[in-house]
């Protein structure tokens, strides 16, 4: 009597066919095409890979290089920053704030990119505020605008919120009764913190990682604005064959590439993850059967 | 040439050698190439209807104008709307290429009325439809327009467009830093790899970057000989990359202000806006490109299948009076092409004319880029020099 | 002792996630205060004006953009909302081997860079427009909202998905052993359940739409330029105070929105804290 349930995602499925699927496969089949002549976008009566062969030339690795250093780096660095703040957010602030604190973290998101990039552009700029607060404390004039250090700023403050969302969530699960015996147990805090409270949180981490991630691997805006030229990224060459050059099939095939290196990268982290993880998940066990 | 040999265009014969040669510019391959992609989709389309040719009769009530964003002083468009009648819709574009985008894969069905492409594009949007001829009965203040900027490569009769903004291409630097004087590209470049290392910005446009070194070594912009492009290659990504901090258009808008960079390739309007604007202007020289640099032209364009010509029409013969003029010209900060507008400028007391307004002589070291078979070369040579920067 | 040790790792919790505010907020005030600058450039101090603001309602091609993008906001955020929590809620409780080739789908979606979005997007929707004769696909907002509805979509789905596997299935096959007609436990009690969820992925799909540029700078038809394309094009004559003032009424009506729902949602409980804890994957 029950309604097969996938019914529900019909709707879904049809709008993702027909708005994505369909448009997409088109571009997936111009990879396997050619520029005819210069007045051609694409062409597809002969089917080749060359595209992939002409796509993997030394500047598309150098850039991919440069983008994959870039995103790692300034996923890493949201993960540390958010880490606390999320923790404490989730555990410290009294909980009739939190939802308000939450969309604090979500309100610079409704300034458009370019205007709040520009607004660091005023901070850090030569002549700027920091530069002047550095030349007062005695620093010295502070000129980090156009350097690697500023594309991670930028990167690390356009996608912090999106670290910062999902691993509230995953310390707001946390039950605080976990945390008490823990302690309650002889533990110290850290082994409480390394030993309870992150392994819990795992589930937010990888969500955070994921969604600062994938997004920031496609990017090719953000991290130049405040970084310049360090902040060239693969997103660039996409959109440089697409627009300027119109090789729709080049394009095409560097957009499959860097579909194809997202996935492998995500796919390589979580196996590290996993190695990794493996003994501390042995050893809860090995404790949690003492414990018993 | 042989090239362009399979490429059948009707057209009259007196207008073959025009299109032979304008079909070569160096935008027109981007234009193709969109008119391409949706050239399968067309083949089972409606034909595009002929565009409404406007007569002189009644003014709508509404235009709709696409153009580059801000690009027009409010004062005028205000005025034209409580003298004339018809509400203005603005739209924005950030490039021609997306421009042409939108009106190719719309076939006449875009509903704007004026468009404003950058002159090497327009022969390329007229032979695909998507312009619609001007009436110049309908625009009697053409005739205050300086016939140096009338009669373009591009639009030989100005049967499609009217100049709207002109400009050109030189530098901006420091002089607190940089002490001597720069006077040409080759002392941009010696510039960039010396005192302004790592502090030197260039326009985020692939022919820009290799304009520097074919400008700077007296060979033609528009090159296709390959040894030429190798060695505009090994220049940009062995000599020129590794001393460039930013690809940036617009440093006008923040980085000449800022005194964020030492050594900016800027477009002339964009130079005066940020020099203007900087709390120390005496600290910035500006530098016209030298021996040759580059003009580039906005223009007013009908786009096919309008559906407000009539007011199309009027707003163009509005904006080309000599006040409206001017007031445009203020407030964007590019020469109009109005004979006698520098008089008023000057006269109105508008600051910072030299970078406005230039000499015969300097005009003569402009010229148009062109659509070759080099641009996919072009564009790789931009791409490996950002790959070279970024290390 | 302990004591002592735990209050000071708490004040040093405190200190990072006031200064970690501070950080999201320093350019937001840097923006605001930009926008009473009486001079021609945004970035270029010259003197105090509200000028700017009066520009607001003196250029209506800004205006106009303000509201295209809230517009498609709003609609995006319906659409997704609506299409991510039907198939967030048969993912998660109707698990089956569609629903691998689903997720697949999904996944496919958030990596897709947008670019390709959009160049497929664009001779795709004028094919249907034009050439099928569907006239809903030549409005600038159908066409704005389609292309931000896909990766929101994803989100949301996920979102619910996630959601819905942390509760008991059990209340709703309690209603359905009641008799209760599947539409009206959909409605009792599945809508009440996801609720959370899906206010949380709107929220996001709206702030995400709000920020599009490429897909937008690609779809978009006349009368129909979005806020992000429109500041985009301005840096060809330099941004002006007046784009600064959009960002800033625009932060005092959002800020004065958010004290409001507070208020509310204040005085029926923890909810708001629901809400929040649902964001992105809870």
């Amino acid at each position: 009597m029950r309604k097969p349930g996938w019914l529900l995602a019909v709707p879904a499925w049809v709008w993702l066919l027909v708005f994505f699927v369909a448009p997409v496969l088109q571009v997936l089949w111009f990879s396997f095409g050619y520029k005819p002549g210069i007045f051609g976008t694409h062409a597809n009566d002969v089917l080749s890979l060359d595209r992939y062969a002409e796509a993997l030339t030394p500047t598309f690795f150098a850039t991919f290089q440069n983008t994959l250093g870039i995103a790692v780096a300034g996923t890493l660095l949201c993960l540390v920053i958010a880490l606390p703040m999320a923790y404490w957010m989730a555990a410290k602030v009294p909980s009739r704030h939190r939802g308000l604190l939450l969309a604090l973290v979500l309100v610079p998101y409704w300034t458009n990119f370019l205007i709040r990039t520009i607004g660091w552009q005023i901070i850090l700029s030569p002549e700027g505020v920091l530069s002047h607060l550095g030349q007062s404390l005695g620093f010295g004039p502070i000129d980090i605008l156009y350097t690697r250090a500023a594309v991670l700023l930028g990167v690390v403050y356009n996608y912090l919120p999106l670290m910062i969302l999902p691993l509230y969530v995953a310390f707001d699960r946390v039950d605080p009764a976990l945390r008490e015996a823990s302690k309650d147990l002889g533990a110290n805090r850290f082994r409480t913190l390394f030993g309870v409270t992150l392994p819990l949180a795992q589930p937010g981490i990888i969500a955070g990682i994921v969604l600062v991630f994938i997004p920031l691997m496609g990017d090719y805006i953000t991290p130049t604005v405040l970084g310049g030229a360090r902040g060239n990224m693969v997103g660039q060459l996409v959109a440089s064959q697409f627009q300027t050059a119109q090789n729709w099939a080049l394009g095409a095939a560097m957009a499959v590439l860097l579909i194809l290196v997202i996935a492998v990268t995500l796919g390589v982290a979580a196996l590290l993850a996993w190695a990794v993880t493996f003994p501390l998940r042995a050893r809860a066990r090995l404790r949690l059967g003492e414990a018993a | 040439m042989s090239r362009q040999s399979h490429i059948r265009i009707l057209a009259p014969r007196s207008a073959a050698p025009y299109i032979a040669r304008e079909i070569s510019r160096r935008r027109f391959l981007e234009l193709a190439g969109v008119v391409g992609v949706t050239g399968a989709l067309a083949a089972c389309a409606p034909t595009v209807k002929p565009s409404t040719q406007a007569t002189g009769g009644p003014v709508e009530g509404e235009l709709s104008i696409y153009s580059w964003g801000d690009y027009d002083a409010p004062e005028v468009l205000e005025a034209f709307t409580s003298e004339l009648g018809p509400t203005i819709t603005m739209d924005a574009f950030n490039s021609n290429e997306e421009m042409i985008a939108k009106l190719t894969t719309s076939k006449g069905t875009s509903g704007y009325d004026i468009v404003v492409p950058t002159g090497v594009f327009i022969p390329g949007m007229a032979q695909n439809g998507l312009l619609s001829k001007l009436n110049l009965d309908l625009i009697p203040n053409i005739q205050h327009m300086d016939p140096a900027f009338l009669g373009q490569d591009w639009d030989p009769n100005n049967e499609y467009s009217i100049c709207k903004a002109w400009g050109t291409t030189g530098f901006v630097y420091d002089k607190t830093v940089i002490s001597r004087e720069l006077t040409t590209w080759a002392d941009f470049i010696d510039a960039a790899q010396n005192e302004a290392s790592g502090k030197t910005s260039v326009l985020d446009d692939p022919a820009e970057i290799t304009g520097i070194y074919f400008w700077a070594n007296g060979i033609d912009w528009n090159t296709t000989d390959p040894d030429d492009l190798d060695a505009a290659e090994k220049f940009a990504v062995e000599e020129l990359a590794p001393h460039i901090s930013r690809f940036d258009s617009y440093p006008g808008g923040e980085a000449i202000p800022q005194a964020s960079q030492v050594l900016m390739q800027v477009w002339n309007g964009d130079a005066r806006i940020g020099i203007l604007n900087s709390p120390d202007p005496d600290r910035w020289q500006w530098v016209l490109g030298a021996p040759k640099t580059e003009l580039w032209m906005d223009n007013w364009a009908i786009a096919a299948g309008a559906p407000h010509p009539e007011a199309a029409h009027a707003f163009i013969n509005y904006v080309l009076t000599p006040e409206n003029a001017l007031a445009e010209l203020d407030y964007i900060g590019y020469h109009t092409g109005e004979a006698g507008i520098e008089e008023a400028a000057r006269d109105a007391e508008l600051e910072m004319l030299d970078l406005v307004f230039f000499t015969p002589e300097q005009i003569a070291t402009m010229v148009n880029g062109e659509v070759t078979e080099a641009q996919a070369r072009i564009v790789d040579i931009w791409n490996k020099t950002k790959a070279a920067a970024s290390a | 002792m302990s004591g002592k040790r735990r209050a000071a790792s708490d004040v040093a919790l405190g200190v990072w996630g006031v200064a970690v505010f501070a950080f999201l907020f320093a350019p937001i005030v840097v923006v605001v205060m930009s926008s009473f600058n009486s001079g021609r450039l945004l970035v270029a101090w010259q003197g105090f004006s509200l000028e700017p603001f009066a520009a607001i309602v003196s250029k209506p091609a800004i205006r106009d953009a303000v509201l295209v993008s809230l517009q498609t906001g709003a609609i995006a955020a319906v659409v997704a909302s609506i299409l991510g929590m039907l198939a967030g809620i048969a993912l998660a409780r109707r698990p089956g081997k569609w629903a691998a080739w689903f997720i697949a789908l999904l996944l496919l979606v958030s990596v897709t860079p947008e670019i390709v979005d959009a160049v497929s997007l664009l001779p795709w929707l004028v094919f249907l427009g034009q050439d099928l004769g569907l006239p809903i696909f030549n409005d600038g907002i159908a066409r704005l909202v389609i292309g931000h509805s896909l990766f929101s979509t994803a989100v949301v789905s996920y979102i619910v998905r996630a959601r819905l596997i942390g509760l008991d299935a059990r209340l709703e096959e309690a209603s359905a052993d009641l008799y209760a007609p599947p539409v009206r436990t959909f409605l009792r009690i599945t809508l009440p359940l996801v609720a959370p969820a899906v206010l949380a992925g709107a929220l996001l799909s709206f702030t995400l739409s709000l920020d599009n540029t490429v897909i937008a700078a690609f779809v978009q038809v006349s009368g129909s330029t979005p806020w992000p394309v429109y500041v985009l094009s301005a840096l060809r004559s330099g941004l002006r105070p007046e784009i600064a003032a959009v960002s800033t009424v625009m932060l005092v009506l959002t800020l004065g929105a958010l004290a409001v729902v507070w208020a509310v949602l204040r005085r029926s409980g923890d909810s708001s804290n629901q809400i929040a804890r649902t964001l992105a994957g809870g």
